[in-house]
């Protein structure tokens, strides 16, 4: 009927609305006037009405797959936590002895590799990310608190190097020559005692072999499912007690543990965080070492430091899986939101189209009597 | 009466159940437990760790740890711990072979103690694929 030649590419509001679905010129019925059906709040959306059908189509079931995205990283968190909770006896043995011993030793003085104390003239920063994108804002998140961080690092006139872990640090940092990465590490989806010992291992030789004088640790620590904290961790130099230093020098004691809970509240799912004060046995049973104590504490360190290690890449991927969830839901609503609104377009159109006809036929049969 | 024996990794338990003797290699030597022990406590070297159940040895390959003897019960910490049974003898083969060709292409202290690490840990592998009768 009423098929413009020219297409509605004279209007430029609905050109860039047109790109981005058809590349394509496509005849759109105008009404005679030249209305622009417009919806409620958006920008004039003015096109063909198979265009709007294939448009709602696409956006459902882009929402389906939202959806399943944010199920899937529900379910994940499920089993990030269940990590967590079989990481715990190590931890909790490991805390216990630690201070058994140092009870036993407090008047010596200890001099251990992993604790020696040096002026920093360089520091090799852990950078932990995630793996996949579609997470909201949370690999930049952790990736600018790292540029921070050098920042302040080349302010204070020390040198530094990184090490990557996941790969979308490795994809950001390897387009960046200028920054110096000693290694890329990959971690797999869930992240278990070996990467945590290859990256634990690497720093421990790096440190001890006195190429670097300092080791931090970034990553995302979980507040909350809508909240995460990118922070700067000291991993080493360790102190002997076992405490767990950050940058800025506020130590926590080992023996407090904090840990989140997948639950439920008012029917939506959030995630508690909870401090646990590890039991420590007053009574420690005399025991005799079979070597030097300082021997054991050597042994000991690196155990801890391995945990250390692998509870911030636990914590970093629950981190990831809580950011995917909220996005993804958003991405949810989104698309609801856009559907709603294109079919009301869509009915517009039609009936619009409608009318015209029955108009049409009307004004004919008028002229023919 | 039997040993309660408890062995940790960071990411999980790897046994935990009774057994009669075990014998452990520590840095100075191996070790052998049997019931009613003195409470030790030993740093635990990178080693096979052999159990006893009835009459049946088992071999588990340790890295590096701690060890606690009290009270008939085990408790061993270590960054990682195979079962004997659990290792496929090619590939532990395989990396024995490419952690020698590491050691000999080190460079610096740096990589000679981490070639030397792991050079040490796939020779465990290997040991712990044996069984003993």
């Amino acid at each position: 009927m009423w098929v413009s030649s020219k297409g509605s590419f004279s209007d430029p509001s609905s050109l860039s609305f047109r790109s981005s679905i058809t590349p394509y010129q496509l005849p759109c019925p105008n009404s005679g006037t030249g209305n622009h059906s417009r919806s409620s709040s958006v920008t004039p959306i003015h096109c063909g009405l198979r265009e709007l059908k294939t448009r709602i189509g696409s956006v459902k079931n882009t929402q389906k797959i939202t959806e399943a995205m944010k199920l899937v990283a529900a379910a994940k968190v499920r089993r990030a936590q269940e990590a967590v909770l079989s990481g715990r006896p190590f931890y909790e043995t490991l805390v216990e002895v630690l201070y058994n011993i140092n009870e036993q030793i407090q008047d010596e003085d200890i001099d251990l590799p992993l604790t020696k104390i040096r002026p920093v003239k360089k520091v090799a920063l852990v950078v932990v990310t995630g793996e996949r994108g579609l997470c909201g804002g949370f690999n930049n998140a952790i990736i600018r608190k790292a540029e921070a961080r050098i920042e302040e690092l080349k302010d204070l006139g020390v040198d530094y190097t990184l090490v990557s872990v996941g790969k979308k640090g490795n994809a950001y940092f390897l387009r960046r020559p200028y920054i110096p990465v000693d290694r890329y590490v990959e971690a797999g989806s869930l992240p278990t005692a070996k990467e945590a010992q290859e990256i634990s291992d690497h720093v421990y030789s790096m440190f001890v072999s006195e190429e670097v004088d300092k080791v931090e640790l970034l990553y995302t620590k979980f507040v909350s499912l809508v909240k995460s904290d990118p922070i700067v961790h000291t991993l080493l130099p360790l102190s002997p007690r076992g405490e767990i230093c950050d940058v800025n020098g506020n130590c926590v004691d080992a023996a407090e543990d904090e840990f989140f809970r997948l639950t439920t509240k008012d029917g939506k799912l959030t995630v508690e965080r909870d401090v646990v004060r590890i039991e420590i046995e007053k009574f420690s049973p005399i025991f005799k070492f079979e070597q030097d104590p300082v021997e054991i504490l050597d042994a000991l360190l690196p155990l801890y430091l391995n945990s250390q290690v692998l509870k911030a890449l636990q914590e970093s991927l629950a981190s990831e899986l809580a950011a995917r969830m909220s996005a993804m839901s958003n991405a949810t609503d989104n698309a609801a939101e856009l559907t709603r609104n294109l079919s009301i377009v869509y009915n517009r159109e039609r009936q619009a189209k409608i009318t015209g006809e029955i108009l049409e036929v009307v004004s004919g049969a008028n002229a023919l009597t | 009466m039997t040993l309660n024996l408890c062995v940790l990794t960071p990411n999980r338990i790897v046994w935990d159940s009774e057994v009669k003797e075990i014998i452990l290699s520590t840095n100075s030597g191996q070790i052998g437990i049997l019931p009613d022990h003195a409470p030790i406590a030993t740093a635990v070297d990178i080693g096979v760790l052999k159990i006893r159940l009835k009459d049946q040895w088992l071999t588990m390959a340790l890295m590096d740890g701690f060890a606690r003897i009290v009270n008939n019960e085990i408790t061993i910490l270590v960054k990682d711990a195979e079962k004997g049974s659990d290792i496929d003898p090619q590939e532990a083969q395989q990396t024995l072979e490419i952690a020698e060709a590491n050691l000999q292409k080190a460079e610096g202290k740096m990589q000679a103690i981490e070639a030397n690490l792991a050079l040490r840990r796939a020779r465990t592998r290997v040991e712990a694929i044996n069984p003993i009768s």
